[in-house]
């Protein structure tokens, strides 16, 4: 086990690069779906339901392209991590909130 | 990553460039010949006639009638596909009745030799529509791999857009300043001048690109907030379509649709009739939509008219209504089509693309440029990754130019009676890009380059002339009846082949000045006079040797 440790070099960039590229992804397209429910609840009472959703989906492009870009400005692929999981919990909650407010059962 | 978020951007930018850049540079100029497709599928299609004597839109419609009368029995629509600018043959079109199992039937297009009235017997090609869908369908890879593909390089295209104008300190003194430095731009400079020329259209196309796919790659969101109904609501309001009254079965007898034209005309502007589709013809529901040249980015509805082909009244339809976000939506679209545009927009629409792709290539130049110094020093030769770089940028950058231009050597040399030929028109391109991008592997970087710039010169020039020998739509005929479609291809072809002249004959004088340079720097420090060539021109493995 430690051979494989030395051997893997935890503690090299790559692994940090590697990281962030999954944070990017994936994190970035869960936080971009996640931000599409919100803008979609944000919109609703005004738009109408159809094009509420419709805007959010066009936005989650903008959206997952800051998100990736922040990944990789932060310091350590942990920070980034930590972020989206906290801004994608953020969205969820104001989307429930904003969804008690409207009274519309999406 | 780094110190600040300038440098992590650029680090970010430099790698999200790279990974995807050659299907990037492949989008992009498939993409680019995508604005001429009727054009090149016009020149891929020599048996179609010369048209120079001018017909009137009533007699051509007859034409059109009389042939679809008789051979499209059965079918439930008709198009009538006028001759306009960009392509001057009329061509007809029809749907069969769809067959069991089946969700539509299969769709005939003819073209019609207007002296005869008859069809053209053309070769099987796939002409500039199979080239241009590649730019999204990537050719033999199944509908939503590519799409898959596709989003993720346009992803990180998006990315690289938005970095690339992050990282560039000065981008408002570069679009507005020419620099006419001494001596020769950096490929750096060249990057820079390429991405900020045309900014606004390399972030409109990429964006527009992602929303074609909206629903494919955002699957995950619509699923989670609408059911299967509502779903297809949505997209109905999203994509409007006009309905229109199906077959009865019941047979009637229909009116001219020159008639019909002439009856439309009466309260409609047809300033250039694009193309005619007649719904439920010889049907008592029968009815003709006639629809102009589109010139707006937006729905107009007064593109298009309806008339009853039985009693020749016209139809009040309603029109399709837009939401603002479909709006916005379909305006992208139409930008990145660019269905709008004249012929001048054609052109400029033509060239961003050929930018985009440059700007591309130059990029993916820059990231071994910067790297050469230091890669030439190391003891054991270039880095595996820096070499595979090498090697892509060549059998790309000018490797793909080539498989085009076999593509179109395919469509002219290949029998004519030869089964799948649609088929290996597109296998010899891909099988010519692929030895292209072999071949550099056994040569010297700096030889592989000179090499396939003068073969892209020899295969460019040599197409109009492989052309004028197989068929008789050559540029002399072409000029001489002033049909501009065709001559126009050979012309540009030629100016093609001329570019990559220019640049091997540039890639060349560069290489030996750059020797000379070394030569004298290598007197200065020696004292002694150098006859041994410059390095990058021999073989790498000759150069490691010699270095160990």
């Amino acid at each position: 086990m430690p051979y494989l440790v030395n051997k893997l070099n935890f503690s090299s960039p790559r692994w940090s690069v590697l990281s962030r590229v999954l944070a990017a992804t994936l994190g970035g397209y869960i936080l971009a779906t996640a931000s599409s429910f919100f803008i979609s609840q944000l919109l609703m009472t005004s738009v109408g339901k159809y094009q509420a959703i419709h805007i959010g989906l066009m936005l989650t492009f903008i959206v997952y392209a800051c998100v990736a870009m922040w990944v990789f400005s932060v310091k350590t692929a942990t920070k980034a991590w930590l972020g989206l999981l906290k801004l994608s919990i953020s969205f969820v909650v104001a989307t429930w909130l904003l969804m008690q407010f409207n009274g519309v059962a999406s | 990553m780094k110190d600040n978020f300038r440098q992590s951007m650029k680090w970010f930018h430099t790698w999200v460039g790279l990974v995807v850049g050659w299907i990037l540079f492949f989008m992009f100029l498939t993409g680019s010949l995508g604005y001429f497709y009727q054009e090149i599928t016009r020149w891929m299609e020599p048996e179609r006639p010369f048209v120079v004597q001018q017909i009137s839109t009533e007699e051509l419609l007859d034409t059109a009638q009389i042939y679809l009368e008789k051979h499209a029995e059965g079918a439930d629509g008709w198009d009538i596909m006028l001759p306009n600018i960009r392509d001057q043959n009329l061509r007809v079109g029809w749907r069969h009745p769809a067959e069991p199992g089946k969700k539509r039937g299969k769709y005939k297009i003819k073209v019609l030799d207007v002296n005869t009235g008859d069809k053209v017997e053309r070769r099987a090609t796939g002409g500039g529509r199979l080239l241009y869908r590649m730019h999204y369908r990537l050719h033999y890879l199944s509908t939503n791999i590519s799409y898959w593909i596709v989003g993720f390089c346009s992803m990180l295209m998006l990315l690289a857009v938005i970095t690339g104008v992050v990282i560039h300190k000065k981008i408002f003194t570069d679009f507005f300043t020419f620099r006419a430095k001494k001596g020769l731009p950096g490929w750096l400079d060249i990057h820079n001048v390429l991405s900020v020329i045309a900014l606004p259209f390399h972030f409109m196309i990429t964006y527009s690109g992602l929303l074609f796919f909206l629903f494919t790659y955002m699957v995950l969101s619509t699923n989670l907030q609408t059911n299967e109904d509502e779903y297809r609501e949505m997209r109905k309001e999203i994509y409007p379509r006009t309905v229109h009254l199906d077959k009865t079965n019941q047979a009637a007898k229909m009116l001219d649709i020159s008639f019909l034209y002439q009856q439309a005309k009466t309260t409609w502007q047809a300033s250039e009739l694009s193309y005619v589709e007649m719904f439920a013809a010889n049907d008592v529901n029968a009815h003709a939509l006639f629809v102009r040249h589109e010139t707006d980015i937006t729905y107009n509805p007064d593109d298009e008219i309806t008339v009853n082909a039985v009693t020749g009244e016209i139809i009040l339809s309603k029109h399709k209504q837009y939401t603002v976000a479909a709006m916005i939506h379909n305006g992208f679209f139409s930008l990145h089509e660019g269905q709008f545009s004249g012929p001048v927009a054609r052109w400029v629409y033509f060239f961003t693309g050929l930018i985009g792709s440059a700007m591309i290539a130059s990029g993916l130049i820059l990231w071994t440029t910067k790297r050469k110094p230091k890669q030439m020093k190391k003891t054991n030769g270039p880095d595996f990754g820096y070499r595979l770089v090498e090697q892509l940028n060549i059998g790309t950058i000018v490797g793909l130019p080539i498989a085009i231009a076999m593509y179109f050597y395919a469509n002219r040399l290949l029998p004519l009676d030869m089964a799948n030929r649609i088929n290996w028109e597109a296998n010899v391109m891909f099988i010519s890009w692929a030895i292209l991008l072999i071949y550099p592997m056994f040569r010297p970087a700096a030889k592989a380059w000179y090499e396939q710039l003068q073969l892209a010169t020899l295969v460019y020039i040599g197409l109009p002339l492989v052309n004028a020998l197989t068929t008789d739509k050559h540029l002399f005929n072409s000029l001489n009846k002033q049909d501009w479609n065709l001559a126009g291809f050979d012309l540009t072809l030629l100016l093609v082949g001329g570019c990559f002249a220019f640049a091997a004959y540039k890639f060349k004088t560069l290489q030996i000045s750059k020797r000379a340079n070394n030569d004298r720097e290598i007197e200065k420090q020696t004292n002694r006079p150098v006859q041994v060539a410059n390095e990058s021109l021999l073989p790498l493995q000759q150069v490691n040797k010699e270095k160990c």
